[in-house]
């Protein structure tokens, strides 16, 4: 036992750099709380200005981009020392965007004005305004990064976006209040998270038809509590896990059947999700009970509770 | 002008991603009237009909008072569990369940009162506008009932604002039952053998 503990610190010591930063965005604390991804201790909290939401990363790992919804602006912060490095223009109240697989351009969804903003990470500057539905929301973008989709609120719709023209493709409805989009990594299915519908809509992107509308029921909770919100799917296609808000819950659905086959109970008011880079971990932001919660991908079980800011409400992990 | 902007205040949603207020649900907070047991706990669920015993009863009441804190709470739990089984824990989950989600409904409903005096407020805010106006338009103007309407105006002025800055905080205590509710789930559940 002792020369495993003396192994496992040695192999500790000697992969400091390894080790995935988990960055989430705290709405009400108006701060960023930055957790070493495999101690879970919190390493700071940051000031990142009014009401951040969406948090997302570049690919390779040099700039933190958070939605600051109250400052009508995107903030950019190096990950490391978490300074802020500059702004990009987003349009008002920027709540949630999606960044191009390149890590250029960014596509954010501004709920007031029924636009899909486009901004150069490079020049920071604007390239496109696009309209879309009312209330625009969840963004999500192809693996080959050709298909922008953005979900309006109102409208009930998924748009279709081509990526280089800017220009609408198609419209799919989908069930009341849609707020997420999440592409598998083959690109095969769209899953289009609905809150106030409770579903989650199955896409197949290259026909735009829907194929699987799925429902959950959780034995013990009331269906109006059911709000799904983020979506994550694993690299192999096999597990979808959806964030159920209120319910607390955060379901799992088998990549292949599409049927669900496990709700984990986290944290209140779960939100939103990002795997670590090896998926063998995935962080859940539960906003009501100000923690984050990392359950293990391979067992479906919750392993730990993490007491970030206040409100905790978007989630990323550095890349590796 | 201001008055009209005070009232219509009532009905702006002050978060994109909120509900819409109304009179009978006056916050940005979603409305969840009524909780389910099943959104913090998925331990054992008692036999329909289980009576929970005295003191099971007894350490339910204590629990979720809010001046007990987190800490107090879990020792009680703890030196609980030690007495009991999985099935008293979740009696002792169920009773706290009960209890949270019947004094959260009586405040939801008080919040539904709330919202209804303030749109009541709002219109009587409105009535004395006009009836100043009215007051001040006349060829001959009555000055002392113009001073009084005037007077009056404020007070409920006041009382308005007053009440509506304290929304805030009302319309947080539902949520605050949750987290406490949630947070005796977890040390409940944690107890479990």
């Amino acid at each position: 036992m002792k020369h495993a503990l003396a192994i496992l610190l040695l192999t500790t010591a000697a992969t400091p750099a390894l080790a995935a930063k988990v960055y989430v965005s705290n709405e009400k604390g108006n701060d960023v709380t930055v957790i070493d991804g495999d101690t879970f201790e919190v390493l700071g909290t940051y000031p990142v200005g009014n009401r951040p939401r969406g948090i997302t990363i570049s690919p390779d790992g040099k700039e933190l981009y958070v939605c600051a919804s109250d400052d009508d602006l995107v903030r950019v912060f190096d990950p490391e020392t978490m300074q802020e490095l500059h702004t990009l223009p987003s349009g008002p109240d920027p709540e949630l965007f999606v960044l191009h697989p390149s890590g250029n351009p960014l596509y954010i969804a501004n709920e007031d004005d029924n636009l899909v903003t486009v901004v150069d990470t490079q020049t920071h500057k604007m390239l496109a305004e696009i309209p879309v539905g009312v209330e625009p929301e969840g963004m999500g973008v192809s693996p080959d990064g050709k298909v922008v989709i953005n979900t309006s609120e109102t409208t009930n719709m998924a748009h279709f976006i081509d990526a280089e023209t800017f220009q609408i493709t198609a419209n799919v409805l989908v069930d009341s209040r849609p707020r997420f989009a999440q592409f598998s990594d083959d690109g095969s299915k769209l899953f289009v998270s609905a809150e106030i519908g409770g579903t989650v809509t199955v896409i197949d992107p290259a026909t735009q038809e829907i194929t699987k509308v799925i429902d959950f029921d959780i034995p013990g909770v009331l269906p109006e509590a059911i709000q799904p919100v983020g979506v994550r799917v694993t690299a192999d296609g096999k597990k979808v896990f959806v964030a159920l808000g209120p319910a607390n819950r955060v379901a799992v659905i088998d990549g292949e059947t599409l049927e669900v086959t496990d709700y984990i109970l986290v944290g209140q008011r779960v939100w939103q999700l990002a795997f670590t880079p090896d998926q063998k971990h995935l962080y859940t932001t539960n906003g009501n009970s100000n923690d984050v919660t990392v359950i293990d991908v391979a067992t479906n079980t919750a392993l730990k509770s993490i007491p970030v800011g206040q409100q905790p409400w978007g989630v990323v992990v550095a890349p590796q | 002008m201001r008055y009209l902007v005070l009232a219509a205040a009532l009905l702006v949603p002050v978060a994109a991603q909120a509900a819409t207020p109304t009179a009978d649900w006056p916050c940005i907070q979603r409305l969840q009237p009524r909780l389910s047991l099943g959104q913090a706990w998925t331990g054992p669920t008692p036999p329909d009909g289980a009576a929970i015993p005295a003191e099971t009863a007894a350490l339910a009441e204590r629990l979720v008072q809010r001046r007990m804190t987190l800490d107090e709470a879990e020792a009680e739990i703890a030196a609980f569990a030690a007495t009991t089984d999985a099935e008293g824990l979740a009696l002792l989950m169920q009773a706290v369940f009960h209890r949270i989600d019947t004094q959260r409904a009586t405040i939801i409903q008080g919040i539904s009162r709330y919202g209804h005096a303030q749109v009541a407020l709002a219109e009587q805010v409105e009535t004395r506008r006009r009836r100043m106006a009215e007051l001040e338009a006349a060829d001959s103007p009555d000055f002392d009932a113009i001073d009084a309407e005037e007077r009056a105006l404020d007070i409920d002025m006041r009382v308005f604002t007053d009440r509506q800055h304290s929304l805030t905080y009302v319309c947080e205590s539902p949520v605050l039952l949750e987290q406490r509710l949630f947070a005796l789930g977890r040390a409940i559940a944690a107890q479990l053998p």
